[in-house]
Protein backbone atom coordinates (compact mmCIF):
# COMPACT_ATOMS: atom_id res chain seq x y z
CA UNK A 1 0.00 0.00 0.00
CA UNK A 2 1.44 3.26 -1.15
CA UNK A 3 -0.02 5.15 1.79
CA UNK A 4 2.40 3.64 4.29
CA UNK A 5 5.44 4.08 2.12
CA UNK A 6 7.97 6.21 3.90
CA UNK A 7 11.17 8.00 2.98
CA UNK A 8 13.91 5.49 2.36
CA UNK A 9 11.41 2.91 1.18
CA UNK A 10 10.95 2.62 -2.55
CA UNK A 11 8.41 0.27 -4.04
CA UNK A 12 11.04 -2.39 -4.53
CA UNK A 13 12.51 -2.22 -1.01
CA UNK A 14 10.48 -5.13 0.46
CA UNK A 15 11.31 -7.30 -2.53
CA UNK A 16 15.01 -6.57 -2.16
CA UNK A 17 14.85 -7.71 1.44
CA UNK A 18 13.09 -10.92 0.47
CA UNK A 19 15.27 -11.50 -2.60
CA UNK A 20 17.87 -13.91 -1.16
CA UNK A 21 15.13 -16.09 0.32
CA UNK A 22 13.15 -15.95 -2.94
CA UNK A 23 16.18 -16.98 -5.02
CA UNK A 24 16.86 -19.92 -2.71
CA UNK A 25 13.18 -20.82 -2.86
CA UNK A 26 13.21 -20.80 -6.64
CA UNK A 27 16.42 -22.78 -7.06
CA UNK A 28 16.15 -25.34 -4.28
CA UNK A 29 12.39 -25.77 -3.85
CA UNK A 30 10.38 -24.67 -6.89
CA UNK A 31 12.76 -25.92 -9.56
CA UNK A 32 13.28 -29.34 -7.90
CA UNK A 33 9.53 -29.67 -7.37
CA UNK A 34 9.00 -29.30 -11.12
CA UNK A 35 11.95 -31.61 -11.80
CA UNK A 36 10.43 -34.25 -9.52
CA UNK A 37 7.28 -34.36 -11.62
CA UNK A 38 9.26 -34.46 -14.88
CA UNK A 39 11.53 -37.25 -13.64
CA UNK A 40 8.61 -39.40 -12.60
CA UNK A 41 7.58 -39.88 -16.26
CA UNK A 42 11.13 -40.63 -17.45
CA UNK A 43 13.50 -43.55 -17.50
CA UNK A 44 16.80 -42.10 -16.37
CA UNK A 45 19.90 -43.93 -15.19
CA UNK A 46 22.17 -40.84 -14.96
CA UNK A 47 24.59 -42.28 -17.56
CA UNK A 48 22.48 -42.38 -20.73
CA UNK A 49 20.06 -39.60 -21.70
CA UNK A 50 16.56 -39.85 -20.22
CA UNK A 51 13.77 -41.43 -22.27
CA UNK A 52 10.05 -40.86 -21.93
CA UNK A 53 8.39 -43.49 -19.82
CA UNK A 54 4.79 -42.33 -19.68
CA UNK A 55 3.14 -44.04 -16.76
CA UNK A 56 5.64 -46.94 -16.73
CA UNK A 57 7.12 -45.96 -13.39
CA UNK A 58 3.71 -45.88 -11.77
CA UNK A 59 2.46 -49.16 -13.25
CA UNK A 60 5.76 -50.75 -12.23
CA UNK A 61 5.08 -49.70 -8.66
CA UNK A 62 1.78 -51.61 -8.67
CA UNK A 63 3.56 -54.86 -9.46
CA UNK A 64 6.64 -54.22 -7.34
CA UNK A 65 6.49 -56.37 -4.23
CA UNK A 66 9.31 -54.45 -2.59
CA UNK A 67 7.36 -51.22 -3.04
CA UNK A 68 4.35 -52.64 -1.22
CA UNK A 69 6.58 -54.15 1.43
CA UNK A 70 8.26 -50.78 1.98
CA UNK A 71 4.90 -49.03 2.13
CA UNK A 72 3.71 -51.54 4.71
CA UNK A 73 6.89 -51.05 6.73
CA UNK A 74 6.41 -47.28 6.65
CA UNK A 75 2.88 -47.70 7.93
CA UNK A 76 4.17 -50.01 10.66
CA UNK A 77 6.68 -47.31 11.58
CA UNK A 78 3.87 -44.81 11.79
CA UNK A 79 1.75 -47.07 13.97
CA UNK A 80 4.65 -48.14 16.17
CA UNK A 81 5.86 -44.61 16.78
CA UNK A 82 2.41 -43.42 17.84
CA UNK A 83 2.62 -44.59 21.46
CA UNK A 84 6.26 -43.51 21.65
CA UNK A 85 5.80 -39.99 20.29
CA UNK A 86 2.18 -39.06 20.93
CA UNK A 87 1.22 -40.88 24.16
CA UNK A 88 4.35 -41.41 26.28
CA UNK A 89 5.72 -37.86 25.88
CA UNK A 90 2.48 -36.49 27.35
CA UNK A 91 3.00 -38.61 30.46
CA UNK A 92 6.65 -37.54 30.57
CA UNK A 93 5.61 -33.90 30.28
CA UNK A 94 3.17 -34.29 33.17
CA UNK A 95 6.00 -35.85 35.18
CA UNK A 96 8.52 -33.06 34.51
CA UNK A 97 5.94 -30.31 34.85
CA UNK A 98 6.15 -30.61 38.64
CA UNK A 99 7.91 -27.93 40.63
CA UNK A 100 10.76 -29.93 42.09
CA UNK A 101 14.39 -29.06 42.75
CA UNK A 102 16.55 -30.30 39.87
CA UNK A 103 13.65 -30.84 37.50
CA UNK A 104 15.39 -28.81 34.79
CA UNK A 105 18.27 -31.27 34.83
CA UNK A 106 15.90 -34.15 34.20
CA UNK A 107 14.23 -32.29 31.33
CA UNK A 108 17.67 -31.69 29.85
CA UNK A 109 18.68 -35.34 30.15
CA UNK A 110 15.44 -36.47 28.47
CA UNK A 111 16.16 -34.02 25.65
CA UNK A 112 19.75 -35.17 25.15
CA UNK A 113 19.04 -37.73 22.39
CA UNK A 114 17.22 -35.02 20.42
CA UNK A 115 20.37 -32.97 19.97
CA UNK A 116 22.71 -35.84 19.15
CA UNK A 117 23.08 -37.10 15.60
CA UNK A 118 21.03 -40.08 14.45
CA UNK A 119 24.28 -41.71 13.36
CA UNK A 120 25.66 -41.59 16.90
CA UNK A 121 22.32 -42.76 18.30
CA UNK A 122 22.25 -45.66 15.84
CA UNK A 123 25.75 -46.75 16.79
CA UNK A 124 24.94 -46.47 20.51
CA UNK A 125 21.86 -48.66 20.15
CA UNK A 126 23.82 -51.29 18.23
CA UNK A 127 25.73 -51.78 21.49
CA UNK A 128 22.47 -51.96 23.44
CA UNK A 129 20.99 -54.51 21.00
CA UNK A 130 24.15 -56.65 20.88
CA UNK A 131 23.67 -60.34 21.55
CA UNK A 132 25.66 -59.90 24.76
CA UNK A 133 24.39 -56.38 25.25
CA UNK A 134 22.54 -54.75 28.08
CA UNK A 135 19.03 -55.26 26.66
CA UNK A 136 19.43 -59.01 26.34
CA UNK A 137 20.98 -59.12 29.79
CA UNK A 138 18.06 -57.21 31.35
CA UNK A 139 15.42 -59.34 29.61
CA UNK A 140 17.10 -62.65 30.48
CA UNK A 141 17.87 -61.53 34.03
CA UNK A 142 14.19 -60.73 34.58
CA UNK A 143 13.22 -64.05 33.01
CA UNK A 144 11.45 -62.47 30.04
CA UNK A 145 13.77 -64.18 27.58
CA UNK A 146 15.35 -67.61 27.58
CA UNK A 147 17.82 -66.94 24.81
CA UNK A 148 19.46 -63.65 23.81
CA UNK A 149 18.07 -62.27 20.54
CA UNK A 150 20.03 -60.60 17.75
CA UNK A 151 17.43 -57.93 17.31
CA UNK A 152 18.85 -56.27 14.22
CA UNK A 153 19.39 -59.56 12.39
CA UNK A 154 15.98 -60.98 13.21
CA UNK A 155 13.30 -60.36 10.53
CA UNK A 156 10.64 -60.09 13.22
CA UNK A 157 12.47 -57.89 15.73
CA UNK A 158 14.47 -55.58 13.46
CA UNK A 159 11.59 -53.23 12.65
CA UNK A 160 10.33 -52.87 16.24
CA UNK A 161 13.95 -52.30 17.31
CA UNK A 162 14.31 -49.42 14.85
CA UNK A 163 10.95 -47.98 15.86
CA UNK A 164 12.17 -48.02 19.45
CA UNK A 165 15.38 -46.19 18.50
CA UNK A 166 13.64 -43.53 16.40
CA UNK A 167 10.99 -43.02 19.08
CA UNK A 168 13.56 -42.86 21.87
CA UNK A 169 15.53 -40.22 20.00
CA UNK A 170 12.61 -37.84 19.46
CA UNK A 171 10.62 -38.41 22.64
CA UNK A 172 12.19 -35.44 24.42
CA UNK A 173 11.19 -33.14 21.59
CA UNK A 174 7.55 -34.14 21.82
CA UNK A 175 7.74 -33.91 25.60
CA UNK A 176 8.77 -30.26 25.28
CA UNK A 177 5.84 -29.54 22.96
CA UNK A 178 3.48 -30.96 25.55
CA UNK A 179 5.26 -29.18 28.37
CA UNK A 180 4.64 -25.86 26.61
CA UNK A 181 0.96 -26.74 26.52
CA UNK A 182 0.78 -27.94 30.10
CA UNK A 183 2.18 -24.68 31.35
CA UNK A 184 -0.83 -22.86 29.91
CA UNK A 185 -3.22 -24.86 32.11
CA UNK A 186 -3.95 -22.95 35.33
CA UNK A 187 -2.92 -24.94 38.40
CA UNK A 188 -6.12 -23.79 40.10
CA UNK A 189 -8.01 -26.27 37.91
CA UNK A 190 -6.03 -29.15 39.38
CA UNK A 191 -6.37 -27.82 42.90
CA UNK A 192 -10.14 -27.54 42.55
CA UNK A 193 -10.28 -31.10 41.21
CA UNK A 194 -8.16 -32.29 44.12
CA UNK A 195 -10.53 -30.65 46.58
CA UNK A 196 -13.35 -32.50 44.89
CA UNK A 197 -11.45 -35.71 45.49
CA UNK A 198 -10.29 -36.45 41.94
CA UNK A 199 -7.29 -38.79 41.82
CA UNK A 200 -4.26 -38.40 39.54
CA UNK A 201 -5.78 -40.60 36.80
CA UNK A 202 -9.08 -38.73 36.79
CA UNK A 203 -7.27 -35.40 36.68
CA UNK A 204 -5.25 -36.62 33.70
CA UNK A 205 -8.34 -37.91 31.88
CA UNK A 206 -10.69 -35.04 32.69
CA UNK A 207 -8.42 -31.99 32.70
CA UNK A 208 -5.08 -32.64 31.04
CA UNK A 209 -6.09 -34.64 27.98
CA UNK A 210 -9.08 -32.46 26.92
CA UNK A 211 -7.16 -29.22 27.40
CA UNK A 212 -4.15 -30.66 25.62
CA UNK A 213 -6.16 -31.79 22.60
CA UNK A 214 -4.69 -29.17 20.24
CA UNK A 215 -1.16 -30.14 21.25
CA UNK A 216 -1.95 -33.82 20.83
CA UNK A 217 -3.19 -33.03 17.32
CA UNK A 218 0.05 -31.24 16.50
CA UNK A 219 2.12 -34.06 17.95
CA UNK A 220 0.15 -36.56 15.89
CA UNK A 221 0.68 -34.66 12.63
CA UNK A 222 4.40 -34.34 13.34
CA UNK A 223 4.63 -37.99 14.31
CA UNK A 224 3.12 -39.05 10.98
CA UNK A 225 5.49 -36.89 8.98
CA UNK A 226 8.52 -37.91 11.07
CA UNK A 227 7.83 -41.61 10.90
CA UNK A 228 7.30 -41.53 7.13
CA UNK A 229 10.77 -40.04 6.77
CA UNK A 230 12.80 -42.43 8.92
CA UNK A 231 16.07 -43.01 7.10
CA UNK A 232 19.33 -42.54 8.97
CA UNK A 233 18.64 -45.15 11.66
CA UNK A 234 17.93 -47.67 8.93
CA UNK A 235 21.02 -46.69 6.96
CA UNK A 236 23.26 -47.04 10.01
CA UNK A 237 21.72 -50.09 11.65
CA UNK A 238 20.12 -52.45 9.11
CA UNK A 239 20.38 -51.10 5.55
CA UNK A 240 16.78 -52.18 5.03
CA UNK A 241 17.44 -55.78 6.00
CA UNK A 242 17.18 -58.50 7.09
CA UNK A 243 15.11 -59.71 4.12
CA UNK A 244 13.68 -56.22 3.59
CA UNK A 245 12.19 -56.32 7.09
CA UNK A 246 13.17 -52.68 7.67
CA UNK A 247 12.88 -51.44 4.10
CA UNK A 248 10.78 -48.28 4.44
CA UNK A 249 9.51 -46.19 1.57
CA UNK A 250 12.09 -43.50 2.31
CA UNK A 251 14.94 -45.97 2.33
CA UNK A 252 13.71 -47.72 -0.82
CA UNK A 253 13.55 -44.39 -2.66
CA UNK A 254 17.10 -43.53 -1.65
CA UNK A 255 18.33 -46.98 -2.56
CA UNK A 256 16.59 -47.00 -5.96
CA UNK A 257 18.02 -43.57 -6.79
CA UNK A 258 21.52 -43.66 -5.41
CA UNK A 259 22.40 -47.35 -5.35
CA UNK A 260 20.61 -48.48 -8.52
CA UNK A 261 20.42 -45.13 -10.35
CA UNK A 262 16.78 -45.53 -11.26
CA UNK A 263 16.06 -41.85 -10.93
CA UNK A 264 12.71 -41.94 -12.71
CA UNK A 265 11.31 -44.82 -10.71
CA UNK A 266 12.64 -43.40 -7.45
CA UNK A 267 11.10 -40.00 -8.26
CA UNK A 268 7.75 -41.58 -8.97
CA UNK A 269 7.89 -43.30 -5.57
CA UNK A 270 8.94 -39.98 -4.04
CA UNK A 271 5.80 -38.38 -5.45
CA UNK A 272 3.70 -41.14 -3.93
CA UNK A 273 5.38 -40.56 -0.56
CA UNK A 274 4.73 -36.84 -0.92
CA UNK A 275 1.06 -37.30 -1.77
CA UNK A 276 0.70 -39.67 1.18
CA UNK A 277 2.25 -37.19 3.57
CA UNK A 278 0.20 -34.25 2.35
CA UNK A 279 -2.92 -36.41 2.47
CA UNK A 280 -2.25 -37.44 6.05
CA UNK A 281 -1.50 -33.89 7.14
CA UNK A 282 -4.72 -32.64 5.53
CA UNK A 283 -6.77 -35.48 6.98
CA UNK A 284 -5.42 -34.79 10.41
CA UNK A 285 -6.06 -31.09 10.00
CA UNK A 286 -9.65 -31.82 9.04
CA UNK A 287 -10.20 -34.06 12.02
CA UNK A 288 -8.77 -31.50 14.39
CA UNK A 289 -10.16 -28.47 12.65
CA UNK A 290 -9.68 -25.30 14.60
CA UNK A 291 -7.60 -26.99 17.24
CA UNK A 292 -4.10 -26.81 15.85
CA UNK A 293 -1.95 -24.22 17.53
CA UNK A 294 1.14 -24.47 15.36
CA UNK A 295 1.25 -23.99 11.64
CA UNK B 1 4.83 -36.88 51.41
CA UNK B 2 8.57 -37.46 51.66
CA UNK B 3 8.03 -41.02 50.50
CA UNK B 4 6.04 -39.79 47.50
CA UNK B 5 8.74 -37.33 46.62
CA UNK B 6 11.40 -40.03 46.87
CA UNK B 7 9.28 -42.19 44.59
CA UNK B 8 9.06 -39.36 42.05
CA UNK B 9 12.82 -38.94 42.06
CA UNK B 10 13.40 -42.67 41.65
CA UNK B 11 11.07 -42.65 38.63
CA UNK B 12 12.71 -39.52 37.19
CA UNK B 13 16.16 -41.07 37.60
CA UNK B 14 15.15 -44.40 36.08
CA UNK B 15 13.79 -42.62 33.01
CA UNK B 16 16.90 -40.44 32.81
CA UNK B 17 18.98 -43.60 32.81
CA UNK B 18 16.96 -44.90 29.85
CA UNK B 19 17.77 -41.73 27.91
CA UNK B 20 21.42 -41.42 28.87
CA UNK B 21 22.22 -45.13 29.24
CA UNK B 22 23.05 -45.89 25.60
CA UNK B 23 25.55 -43.01 25.56
CA UNK B 24 27.08 -44.23 28.83
CA UNK B 25 27.47 -47.69 27.32
CA UNK B 26 29.32 -46.13 24.37
CA UNK B 27 31.49 -44.09 26.70
CA UNK B 28 32.31 -47.16 28.75
CA UNK B 29 33.19 -49.22 25.68
CA UNK B 30 35.36 -46.43 24.30
CA UNK B 31 37.44 -46.22 27.46
CA UNK B 32 37.90 -49.94 28.15
CA UNK B 33 41.35 -51.48 27.85
CA UNK B 34 41.81 -54.16 25.19
CA UNK B 35 41.76 -57.02 27.69
CA UNK B 36 38.39 -56.09 29.18
CA UNK B 37 35.32 -57.49 27.41
CA UNK B 38 32.96 -54.91 25.91
CA UNK B 39 29.94 -57.19 26.14
CA UNK B 40 29.21 -59.55 28.98
CA UNK B 41 26.45 -60.89 31.22
CA UNK B 42 26.13 -59.12 33.59
CA UNK B 43 27.41 -55.91 31.99
CA UNK B 44 30.80 -54.80 33.21
CA UNK B 45 30.67 -51.08 32.60
CA UNK B 46 33.49 -49.57 34.65
CA UNK B 47 36.68 -49.50 32.55
CA UNK B 48 39.63 -50.91 34.52
CA UNK B 49 41.55 -48.71 34.02
CA UNK B 50 40.10 -46.15 31.60
CA UNK B 51 42.42 -45.76 28.60
CA UNK B 52 42.56 -43.23 25.77
CA UNK B 53 44.02 -45.71 23.24
CA UNK B 54 40.74 -46.00 21.36
CA UNK B 55 40.15 -42.29 21.21
CA UNK B 56 43.57 -41.98 19.60
CA UNK B 57 42.86 -44.90 17.27
CA UNK B 58 39.53 -43.43 16.13
CA UNK B 59 41.25 -40.08 15.70
CA UNK B 60 43.81 -41.62 13.33
CA UNK B 61 41.92 -44.55 11.70
CA UNK B 62 39.91 -42.04 9.66
CA UNK B 63 40.77 -38.36 9.10
CA UNK B 64 38.78 -37.54 12.19
CA UNK B 65 40.07 -34.03 12.91
CA UNK B 66 39.56 -33.21 9.24
CA UNK B 67 35.88 -34.28 9.39
CA UNK B 68 35.41 -32.27 12.58
CA UNK B 69 36.93 -29.27 10.82
CA UNK B 70 34.63 -29.78 7.81
CA UNK B 71 31.64 -29.75 10.14
CA UNK B 72 32.93 -26.55 11.74
CA UNK B 73 33.10 -24.97 8.27
CA UNK B 74 29.60 -26.19 7.34
CA UNK B 75 28.24 -24.70 10.56
CA UNK B 76 30.25 -21.48 10.29
CA UNK B 77 28.88 -20.75 6.81
CA UNK B 78 25.37 -22.18 6.98
CA UNK B 79 24.23 -20.75 10.31
CA UNK B 80 25.08 -17.05 9.73
CA UNK B 81 23.76 -17.25 6.16
CA UNK B 82 20.56 -18.83 7.43
CA UNK B 83 20.11 -16.14 10.09
CA UNK B 84 20.69 -13.28 7.65
CA UNK B 85 18.49 -14.67 4.87
CA UNK B 86 15.70 -15.46 7.33
CA UNK B 87 15.87 -12.07 9.02
CA UNK B 88 15.98 -10.16 5.73
CA UNK B 89 12.92 -12.00 4.46
CA UNK B 90 11.06 -11.78 7.78
CA UNK B 91 11.41 -8.01 8.14
CA UNK B 92 9.21 -6.89 5.21
CA UNK B 93 6.77 -9.71 5.95
CA UNK B 94 6.34 -8.36 9.47
CA UNK B 95 6.58 -4.60 9.05
CA UNK B 96 5.83 -3.57 5.47
CA UNK B 97 2.79 -3.69 3.27
CA UNK B 98 3.37 -4.55 -0.34
CA UNK B 99 1.87 -6.41 -3.21
CA UNK B 100 2.59 -10.14 -3.14
CA UNK B 101 3.28 -10.29 0.56
CA UNK B 102 0.84 -13.13 1.08
CA UNK B 103 2.16 -14.91 -1.99
CA UNK B 104 5.72 -14.81 -0.64
CA UNK B 105 4.45 -15.92 2.73
CA UNK B 106 2.66 -18.93 1.26
CA UNK B 107 5.63 -19.81 -0.92
CA UNK B 108 7.79 -19.99 2.20
CA UNK B 109 5.04 -21.89 4.00
CA UNK B 110 4.85 -24.43 1.18
CA UNK B 111 8.48 -25.46 1.75
CA UNK B 112 7.33 -27.11 4.95
CA UNK B 113 5.30 -29.44 2.79
CA UNK B 114 8.27 -30.37 0.62
CA UNK B 115 10.18 -32.58 3.05
CA UNK B 116 13.83 -33.31 2.44
CA UNK B 117 13.26 -36.96 1.66
CA UNK B 118 10.86 -36.23 -1.19
CA UNK B 119 13.07 -33.47 -2.59
CA UNK B 120 16.21 -35.57 -2.34
CA UNK B 121 16.43 -36.74 -5.96
CA UNK B 122 15.18 -33.64 -7.83
CA UNK B 123 17.28 -31.38 -5.64
CA UNK B 124 20.31 -33.54 -6.33
CA UNK B 125 19.56 -33.18 -10.06
CA UNK B 126 19.35 -29.40 -9.77
CA UNK B 127 22.53 -29.21 -7.72
CA UNK B 128 24.30 -31.40 -10.31
CA UNK B 129 23.08 -29.21 -13.18
CA UNK B 130 24.45 -26.19 -11.36
CA UNK B 131 27.79 -27.97 -11.17
CA UNK B 132 27.63 -28.09 -7.40
CA UNK B 133 27.59 -31.87 -6.91
CA UNK B 134 30.37 -32.95 -4.59
CA UNK B 135 31.12 -29.39 -3.43
CA UNK B 136 30.77 -27.50 -0.16
CA UNK B 137 28.34 -25.13 -1.90
CA UNK B 138 26.15 -28.05 -2.89
CA UNK B 139 25.96 -29.19 0.72
CA UNK B 140 25.40 -25.71 2.16
CA UNK B 141 23.15 -23.71 -0.17
CA UNK B 142 19.99 -25.87 -0.16
CA UNK B 143 20.01 -25.82 3.66
CA UNK B 144 19.91 -22.05 4.10
CA UNK B 145 16.23 -21.36 3.48
CA UNK B 146 14.15 -22.32 6.50
CA UNK B 147 10.47 -21.64 6.95
CA UNK B 148 10.93 -22.15 10.68
CA UNK B 149 13.49 -19.37 10.96
CA UNK B 150 11.47 -16.95 8.86
CA UNK B 151 8.30 -17.59 10.86
CA UNK B 152 9.93 -17.17 14.21
CA UNK B 153 11.66 -13.96 13.17
CA UNK B 154 8.59 -12.57 11.46
CA UNK B 155 6.74 -13.04 14.71
CA UNK B 156 9.49 -11.36 16.71
CA UNK B 157 9.70 -8.42 14.30
CA UNK B 158 5.93 -8.03 14.33
CA UNK B 159 6.23 -7.54 18.09
CA UNK B 160 8.38 -4.43 17.63
CA UNK B 161 5.99 -1.49 18.20
CA UNK B 162 4.98 0.19 14.97
CA UNK B 163 5.55 3.63 16.46
CA UNK B 164 9.26 2.95 16.86
CA UNK B 165 9.56 1.83 13.25
CA UNK B 166 7.45 4.72 11.95
CA UNK B 167 9.38 7.24 14.05
CA UNK B 168 12.62 5.93 12.60
CA UNK B 169 11.13 6.14 9.11
CA UNK B 170 9.92 9.74 9.49
CA UNK B 171 13.37 10.64 10.78
CA UNK B 172 14.51 9.59 7.34
CA UNK B 173 16.15 6.39 8.47
CA UNK B 174 16.96 4.07 5.61
CA UNK B 175 15.15 0.72 5.83
CA UNK B 176 18.45 -1.13 6.00
CA UNK B 177 19.43 0.98 9.01
CA UNK B 178 16.12 0.26 10.73
CA UNK B 179 16.66 -3.40 10.04
CA UNK B 180 20.17 -3.31 11.43
CA UNK B 181 19.76 -0.94 14.38
CA UNK B 182 16.17 -1.56 15.48
CA UNK B 183 15.03 -4.98 14.29
CA UNK B 184 18.08 -7.17 14.78
CA UNK B 185 18.80 -5.97 18.35
CA UNK B 186 15.14 -6.52 19.23
CA UNK B 187 15.35 -10.06 17.88
CA UNK B 188 18.57 -11.01 19.64
CA UNK B 189 17.05 -13.78 21.81
CA UNK B 190 15.26 -15.30 18.80
CA UNK B 191 18.44 -15.14 16.75
CA UNK B 192 20.33 -16.88 19.56
CA UNK B 193 17.81 -19.70 19.65
CA UNK B 194 17.84 -20.11 15.88
CA UNK B 195 21.64 -20.12 15.91
CA UNK B 196 21.72 -22.93 18.47
CA UNK B 197 19.12 -24.99 16.60
CA UNK B 198 20.94 -24.30 13.34
CA UNK B 199 24.24 -25.42 14.82
CA UNK B 200 22.72 -28.66 16.11
CA UNK B 201 20.98 -29.47 12.86
CA UNK B 202 23.97 -28.71 10.61
CA UNK B 203 26.39 -30.59 12.86
CA UNK B 204 24.11 -33.64 12.76
CA UNK B 205 23.17 -33.44 9.09
CA UNK B 206 23.59 -36.73 7.32
CA UNK B 207 21.26 -37.59 4.46
CA UNK B 208 21.87 -34.56 2.22
CA UNK B 209 25.69 -34.60 2.49
CA UNK B 210 25.54 -38.36 1.89
CA UNK B 211 23.76 -37.75 -1.41
CA UNK B 212 25.77 -34.74 -2.59
CA UNK B 213 29.28 -35.77 -1.63
CA UNK B 214 31.39 -38.39 -3.40
CA UNK B 215 34.76 -37.23 -2.12
CA UNK B 216 35.18 -38.38 1.47
CA UNK B 217 37.57 -35.48 2.13
CA UNK B 218 34.52 -33.20 2.28
CA UNK B 219 32.53 -35.35 4.74
CA UNK B 220 30.98 -33.74 7.79
CA UNK B 221 31.57 -35.62 11.02
CA UNK B 222 28.27 -37.55 11.04
CA UNK B 223 29.19 -39.07 7.67
CA UNK B 224 32.68 -39.70 8.98
CA UNK B 225 31.30 -41.73 11.87
CA UNK B 226 29.02 -43.72 9.55
CA UNK B 227 32.08 -44.34 7.39
CA UNK B 228 34.05 -45.52 10.41
CA UNK B 229 31.15 -47.80 11.39
CA UNK B 230 31.08 -49.23 7.87
CA UNK B 231 34.77 -50.16 7.77
CA UNK B 232 34.97 -53.86 8.50
CA UNK B 233 37.44 -54.60 11.23
CA UNK B 234 36.86 -51.36 13.12
CA UNK B 235 37.25 -52.31 16.76
CA UNK B 236 34.00 -51.86 18.71
CA UNK B 237 35.96 -49.85 21.26
CA UNK B 238 37.38 -47.41 18.76
CA UNK B 239 34.01 -47.01 17.03
CA UNK B 240 32.49 -46.19 20.42
CA UNK B 241 35.25 -43.71 21.19
CA UNK B 242 34.91 -42.02 17.81
CA UNK B 243 31.12 -41.80 18.10
CA UNK B 244 31.31 -40.21 21.53
CA UNK B 245 33.93 -37.77 20.28
CA UNK B 246 31.70 -36.76 17.37
CA UNK B 247 28.85 -35.66 19.62
CA UNK B 248 30.94 -33.82 22.22
CA UNK B 249 30.65 -30.36 20.58
CA UNK B 250 26.88 -30.58 20.26
CA UNK B 251 26.39 -31.95 23.75
CA UNK B 252 28.61 -29.25 25.26
CA UNK B 253 26.81 -26.45 23.43
CA UNK B 254 23.47 -27.93 24.41
CA UNK B 255 24.42 -28.22 28.09
CA UNK B 256 25.69 -24.63 28.19
CA UNK B 257 22.69 -23.28 26.33
CA UNK B 258 20.04 -25.71 27.57
CA UNK B 259 17.93 -22.98 29.12
CA UNK B 260 17.73 -21.15 25.78
CA UNK B 261 17.09 -24.32 23.82
CA UNK B 262 14.25 -25.53 26.00
CA UNK B 263 12.73 -22.06 26.49
CA UNK B 264 13.11 -21.44 22.77
CA UNK B 265 11.25 -24.60 21.93
CA UNK B 266 8.43 -23.50 24.16
CA UNK B 267 8.32 -20.10 22.45
CA UNK B 268 8.30 -21.75 19.05
CA UNK B 269 5.39 -24.00 19.95
CA UNK B 270 3.34 -21.12 21.29
CA UNK B 271 3.87 -19.11 18.12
Amino acid sequence: MAATRMPGQRWYTPYLFALPALVLFGVFFAWPAVTAIQLSVLHYDVVSPPTFAGTDNFTRMLGDERFWKSLLNSVLFLVGMFPLLVVLPLLLAVLVNQKLPGIRTFRMLYYLPVVTSMVAVGVAWEYVFHQQGVLNWLLTAFGLLDQPIQYLLDPFWALPALVLVEGWKSMGFYMMIYLAGLQTIPTSLYEAAKVDGAGAWVRLRRITVPLMAPYIAVAFTMEMLDSMQAFTSIYVMTRGGPQDATLTLGYYIWSAAFEHYEMGYASAMGLVLWVLMIGMALLNHRINKGQAVVA
Amino acid sequence: MILRRAGTYILLTAIALAFVGPFLILLSAGLKPADQAVFSFPPDVIPRPPVLDWVIEAWTAIPFPHYMWNSVIYVAITVPAYLIVSALCAYPLAQMRFRGRNLIFFAILSTMFLPGEVMLIPRFMVVSQLGMADTFAGVILPGILSAFGIFLLRQTFAGVPREIVDAARTDGCHELRIFWHVMLPAARPTLAILAIFGFISVWNSFLWPLVVLKDSAKYPIALGVAYLAGITGTDVRSLAAGTILSIVPVVVVFMLMQRHVLEGMRGAVKG
